[in-house]
């Protein structure tokens, strides 16, 4: 579960609203979609989520733990990926896997099990034992999301994660996601494919120069208008001014 | 020429870091204003260096005056800063034309391989003016103000300044352009930074010894009257192997003359001539080195089930993850490969080389454990001083955090203390400290022969000192680490931590040495002193690391990404 309370942060001396007193809840066993025009605040948000960047005003509580006053164990039930893949480059895939296992704790016969599945289903198996270096950006994005996977966290937060994925591994990115819902986890992702939103998400919230704008599953978002709109056409209209 | 200058300003402008440069707002945040008197430090630990500098200086001036030999300090000053830019020029040139970052966004645009070439060698030329000013600009403001020398001689001095760098970087660009051209590593960038700096290494190593023995070489009674008669005699002489050196000090000292006018005339001519070949070099080579140099191949081998399992980790200690991920990142990235565990293994060296090539080698070495075994507990210190010198002066301990650059937010979501993050860290820091020591043991074995239990007193004393120093370099990389960088070498060779650590860390050095004085004037001898200043260290390791460990856990919350 992420909950987030009258949440705001700001730049430039507070000149700039990136996030304006935002509140909303994801449920566990919930796919949630966070939907925003470039700027909106989406990243901003997600980078207070996973404790990147410290609220100004408000709370973050994820599983119940608050971001700020509790980060180790509000980190150690949370995986993110960020919008772009900057990992170390120098480490092997396997390395980098081995040690995001080692951080969170990931028992080897769990993490064997994990991993197996992960490099079989992202076409990874091949580039494991390569350096990330040689890696193209298709595949840092993929051996991210499969570090992000691998300690079978009950939040994730992602960034965008299908920006670089083929048809092929974006298709099971979409069944791993639901898959983690399925025991229990929360998904929190942000992306500007309205589509898949649309398809995947349990929820979805549009946020609009850092104000939450709209909330809901997709039939309730429609209920605003009464009519039988695509996300599209609810984004494009709540987002003109 | 305008799509020119805005390349060169926005490259000077991403150098500097002018755009995130907020005197304002720095000064109305207040969290950061600490930070001041770090710097105040920082430069007033140069005043004692620069003070004996000129002092230096003085005093070769009124040596050198009487014979009329004086404009030596100039050829001196000229050769020395050239040389200096001739051999880090390479690292500098290697990574700025073929591997920032900032080629991939470069390169599709609609500039030509000389503005793209142009950008990144002013950028450079900007870099080779400040690291050079303090070993050249002494000389030529002292030189000036002995000589009370006129208007030209300025116009003049500051023409050289301005021309100094640009023939030794022509030089290296020729080379290195030329080098990318024709040997094509294509993509094995890391093997070819490897080998350039292992070029670059022995023409440092040559460049000592050739200079020791020239020293070495002892001079003929007919020829020091030949150098005496000639007012520059000296100045042929120093400047023999490295011809520019002579034409700019002649030309700065001989100043309105017909001498004076030619040698500046050849001393601009031969730098525009080897900077214009750079540039025609740059139109025909720059690119066809740099296309394809981004790619990188690897050996793609699936892993069955049995070596995946066999590869796989079985659960270590966070602490371990971090410490085995810094050895790992830093000895696979050449520039901190090379600034770390390289250079800790190649001070000693170019220790004994000084011991053994100069003229009189058996002397030296036969004096030092002489005197070591006249004052045992002072050699224990001086060998002890030695070790931690060549273990702590890089760029290790001081940039150990800027090393992670764009890829701090991992550390930030891990859920591993900041605390243990930072006992990984230093264990990493530390070990490489301890090869250094060990480098430095064997030369002081080499040189000085000391008795077992002054070897083992220094080796003690090494060990906690530099505890104590690696712990300071992480300290002050943690307080403002330097995480956004396209190229890695701004992370450890251009970042200001690690020049602010070597000057703490000298400060650090010359408190002992005061703090030994005291405690000597207080009737401390032999083994009690050496007992006393390593309880006294290692109480200052104990303290600070406990510091260390406080302050990450204060200090990672408060980096926002």
């Amino acid at each position: 579960m992420i909950e987030l309370r009258n949440v705001s942060k700001s730049y430039s001396k507070g000149r700039v609203k990136a996030v304006d007193d935002l509140t909303l809840t994801v449920r566990p066993g919930e796919i949630f979609g966070f939907l925003g025009p470039n700027g909106a605040g989406k990243t901003t948000t997600i980078k207070m989520i996973v404790g990147l960047l410290k609220p100004d005003r408000g709370a973050v509580r994820v599983e119940g733990f608050d971001v700020q006053r509790e980060p180790l164990r509000s980190k150690a039930v949370t995986t993110f990926v960020p919008d772009t893949p900057a990992i170390y480059e120098r480490l092997t895939g396997l390395e980098y896997l081995n040690f995001i296992g080692d951080v969170y704790g990931v028992p080897k016969n769990d993490r064997l099990a994990r991993i197996e599945k992960g490099l079989e289903m992202f076409e990874l198996g091949p580039a494991v034992g390569s350096p990330i270096q040689s890696y193209s950006h298709g595949m840092k994005q993929k051996i991210v999301l499969l570090a992000a996977l691998l300690p079978f966290p009950k939040v994730m937060v992602l960034d965008e994660p299908m920006v670089g994925l083929d048809a092929r591994s974006a298709h099971h990115m979409k069944t791993l996601m639901r898959e983690h819902c399925g025991r229990g986890g929360t998904l929190f992702f942000s992306t500007h494919i309205m589509e898949v939103a649309e398809k995947v998400c349990d929820r979805i919230a549009i946020i609009h120069k850092g104000r939450l704008i709209a909330e809901g599953t997709m039939a309730e978002l429609r209920g605003r208008n009464g009519t039988e709109e695509s996300l599209e056409s609810i984004f494009l209209e709540l987002t003109e001014a | 020429m305008s799509r020119l200058s805005s390349l060169v300003r926005t490259a000077l402008r991403v150098n500097f870091g002018l755009s995130l440069f907020r005197p304002k707002e720095f000064l109305r945040r207040k969290r950061d204003l600490w930070m001041l008197p770090l710097f105040a430090l920082g430069a007033a630990s140069l005043g004692p260096v620069l003070y004996f500098y000129l002092k230096v200086i003085g005093a070769f001036y009124r040596w050198l005056a009487p014979s009329g030999q004086q404009a030596v300090l100039l050829t001196a000053a000229v050769l020395l800063g050239q040389v200096f830019i001739l051999i880090f020029g390479f690292y500098y040139i290697i990574s700025a034309f073929y591997f920032s970052r900032d080629l991939e966004v470069l390169v599709p645009l609609p500039l030509t391989p000389i503005q793209v070439m142009l950008s990144k060698f002013v950028v450079i030329l900007a870099n080779e003016y400040l690291t050079v000013a303090l070993l050249v600009l002494p000389v030529f403001i002292s030189y000036g103000v002995l000589e009370r020398a006129g208007v030209l001689y300025w116009i003049t001095a500051g023409l050289v300044y301005l021309l100094l760098p640009v023939l030794p970087l022509a030089i290296v660009g020729l080379l290195v352009v030329g080098l990318m051209r024709v040997a094509n590593f294509g993509r094995k960038k890391d093997a070819l930074i490897i080998v350039g700096s292992l070029v670059l290494m022995t023409a440092a190593l040559g460049g000592q010894v050739w200079l020791s023995r020239s020293a070495g070489s002892s001079a003929s009674p007919e020829e020091v009257a030949r150098f005496l008669a000639s007012s520059d005699g000296l100045i042929r002489s120093l400047g023999a192997k490295f011809p520019p050196s002579i034409w700019a000090s002649t030309a700065m000292a001989r100043g309105f003359s017909k001498a004076g006018l030619w040698n500046a005339l050849l001393f601009a001519g031969f730098s525009a001539g080897l900077f214009l070949g750079l540039l025609v070099a740059a139109e025909k080579m720059f690119y066809h080195g740099l296309v394809g140099l981004g790619e990188r191949a690897a050996r793609r081998k699936r892993l069955d089930r049995e070596a995946l399992a066999g590869r796989l980790s079985s659960g270590r200690r966070p602490v371990r993850a971090v410490f085995i991920r810094e050895l790992r990142v830093m000895n696979r990235t050449p520039i901190f490969l090379l600034n770390g565990v390289l250079s800790v293994i190649l001070i000693p060296i170019i220790f004994v080389l000084m011991a053994k090539t100069g003229s009189g080698q058996s002397d030296t070495s036969r004096l030092i454990a002489v005197l070591g075994a006249a004052n045992p507990a002072t050699a224990a210190l001086g060998a002890a001083l030695f070790m931690a010198i060549c273990a702590c002066l890089n760029g290790t301990s001081s940039s150990t955090f800027s090393r992670e650059g764009g890829q701090f937010w991992m550390s930030k979501v891990i859920p591993v203390a900041p605390r243990d993050q930072a006992k990984g860290k230093f264990l990493h820091s530390f070990a490489v400290a301890l090869l250094g020591i060990a480098a430095a043991s064997v030369v002081v074995i080499i040189i000085a022969r000391p008795a077992v239990p002054v070897f083992a007193a220094a080796l003690a004393i090494a060990v906690v000192g530099s505890f104590v120093l690696t712990v300071f370099g992480m300290l002050i990389d943690l307080a403002r680490p330097l995480l956004e960088w396209t190229n890695p070498q701004k992370a450890i060779k251009q970042n200001l931590n690690v020049l602010l650590a070597v000057l703490g860390d000298l400060a650090f050095m010359a408190l002992m040495f005061f703090v030994v004085r005291l405690m000597k004037k207080a009737g401390l001898s032999g083994n009690a002193l050496v007992a006393a200043v390593f309880v006294l260290l290692a109480a200052a390791a104990a303290g600070s690391y406990r510091l260390l460990l406080v302050f990450a856990d204060r200090r990672y919350p408060q980096i926002e990404l």
